[in-house]
């Protein structure tokens, strides 16, 4: 069966100048651990593919078991200057949301 | 333990006022704070000023005020606001007008200002200080004549300074959203201004809370099918302890819902690295936090650190970066797909005609990947599908290049392919403002705090 992050995983991004932030927080401790395996910056990286044009960094929030992904050269030049209609990457998460992970 | 009682107002500029209203009527608060700045909103609110000199601040504020004042007034509650915008001096004119107005004599108003350094640009660069850009690192030269607007990220001083001289409303420029917080938290429970745990923690609080209904069940992704009566949503209701710790609530008989999960959500929003929050009062460390349901619709929130305030401050400069033409065309059933694929070639066949000059264009097919556009994937070739809306932009150099986009899209009604729709009337063109982050050093910027007494 497909497991999909959205099956271990709610979240929420917003912007910053160009930068899109992507949390996660995970359902359970073993969905965090989880998580904590699959869901690397290189990964996500790859699934966001031409979406998102620089560096992907990964910070850790334990006690909530959340994942932060903070996403560079994320929005078209940033929220005031982007032609996307989700100019402030409101819904960027939900693509991470998608993401199949691998069989364990 | 000593505590302050904190009531989030408003979130943005445009914010519904109506949960401000139903938490002074119905919450134990002490102070209402309220964010009326984003990004983008320095750079709209300065051309406003450029126009007209009493403009220049979130006019929001004076329907907000008409609606919560009295009873604030009445309760003794105090209002912190960061509307003053590109113009403080302007909004609290008009503040103390409507106080005058409602009968509201004796109320002090503050204005907190000095976070506006337009004027001292050129001359801070002579001194030596380069303003490159901290995502880019470009010099400010390859923009300085496009920069319309430069704002430092001020921290909570000055409110400080406004509450110990008694002010009930304090009308700021472009403070922090968390100074809005930190302010009261700092003049009610006596922390110091280098007391950095302190700060840190209370700077931890702030984030949950300064975006109003994110952290009681608006935009819920964890269980939004659980929230209830969210067209009512109540805002954060927080109590901040002497030592840093807090338990946030909502105002009672609202909609949404307080729990870890929904409180989480908002941790994480707009955030960097955790560890290192950055802000002009403090660095907060938020990767430790902990969370704790404490009751139904109250979250306890603790564990948060704090490390010294950073040698330098952000500042956020606003430039010209041309405008945008936008138009849309809608296909139905048969092939609608292919039709569509047809009309936007007769556009862009039509812009080259007119010798139309764009640095970057985008196509979305909305209902398939507006929100992710040509890099994830291209339409289906369904024949059968029963609609699709072609959403098409650019980025133009001037005004004139701008429109083009959406005179030449308006012959798809007579000339293109067979049944275009939903072209619409033509739509006012947006000019774009570029942010320019930079860093300043905080001892150049001084905060200036004014207290005026409403007089009849």
């Amino acid at each position: 069966m497909t497991v999909r992050v959205w099956d271990l995983a709610h979240g929420r991004s917003g912007d910053k100048g160009d930068i899109c932030n992507i949390g996660l927080i995970a359902r359970s401790d073993e969905a965090y651990e989880r998580l904590c395996r699959q869901v690397t910056s290189q990964r996500l990286r790859d699934h966001f593919g031409a979406l998102i044009k620089g560096d992907v960094d990964r910070y850790e929030l334990p006690n909530i078991k959340a994942l932060n992904f903070v996403c560079k050269g994320a929005l078209d030049g940033g929220g005031t200057l982007s032609l996307r209609s989700d100019h402030l990457g409101k819904v960027m998460y939900t693509w991470l949301l998608r993401m199949e992970l691998d069989d364990e | 333990m000593k505590s302050v009682k904190l009531g989030t107002g408003l979130a943005f500029w445009g914010d519904s006022l109506r949960p401000a209203i139903d938490m002074v009527e119905r919450a134990d608060i002490q102070y209402l704070c309220c964010d009326h700045l984003a990004e983008l909103t320095m750079s709209i609110l300065s051309k406003q000023k450029s126009r007209k000199p009493d403009l220049g601040y979130t006019t929001d504020i004076i329907p907000f005020l008409r609606g919560v004042l009295p009873k604030c007034h009445e309760r003794g509650i105090k209002i912190i606001s960061n509307a003053g915008g590109s113009n403080p001096e302007a909004c609290a004119e008009k503040v103390i007008e409507l106080c005058r107005e409602l009968g509201l004599h004796g109320m002090k108003v503050a204005t907190v200002t000095g976070d506006d350094i337009m004027d001292r640009v050129d001359g801070l660069l002579a001194d030596g200080i380069e303003f490159a850009n901290t995502d880019t690192g470009q010099q400010l030269a390859d923009i300085r004549d496009k920069v319309t607007q430069a704002n430092v990220y001020t921290g909570c001083d000055g409110i400080v300074e406004a509450l110990e001289q008694g002010a009930d409303i304090v009308i700021c420029g472009r403070v922090t959203d968390a100074a809005l917080y930190l302010g009261p938290m700092r003049h009610e429970l006596g922390w110091a201004a280098d007391d950095w745990q302190s700060l840190g923690a209370g700077t931890g609080v702030a984030h949950c809370i300064e975006c109003g209904g994110q952290a009681s069940g608006g935009l819920y992704s964890g269980g939004w099918q659980d929230m209830n009566n969210l067209s009512s949503l109540g805002y954060p209701v927080t109590e901040v302890f002497e030592n840093g710790e807090a338990t946030l609530s909502k105002t009672p008989q609202t909609g949404g819902s307080v729990t870890v999960g929904t409180v989480s959500e908002q941790l994480v929003y707009e955030v960097l690295d955790p560890a290192n929050y950055l802000t002009a009062d403090v660095v907060s460390d938020v990767s430790q936090i902990k969370l704790d349901q404490v009751g139904p619709d109250q979250v306890h929130i603790h564990n948060v650190k704090g490390k010294p305030a950073p040698a330098t401050l952000k500042v956020n400069m606003g430039y010209r970066a041309g405008f945008v033409g936008e138009t849309q065309f809608t296909y139905t059933w048969p092939d609608a797909i292919k039709k569509a694929k047809a009309g936007l070639q007769f556009l862009n066949e039509r812009l080259e005609q007119v010798n139309f000059k764009s640095s970057a264009t985008r196509v979305e097919y909305v209902g398939h990947n507006s929100m992710w556009g040509p890099e994830v994937s291209d339409p289906p070739e369904d024949p059968d599908i029963e609609e699709i809306v072609v959403r098409f932009a650019a980025r133009c150099p001037t005004k004139e290049e701008a429109q083009k986009v959406f005179t030449e899209s308006v012959p798809l009604y007579n000339n293109g392919p067979a049944g275009a729709s939903g072209i619409g009337t033509r739509p006012p063109i947006k000019e774009l403002y570029g942010i320019w982050p930079c860093l300043i050093p905080r001892e150049l910027i001084t905060i200036k705090t004014t207290v005026t007494r409403v007089t009849p």
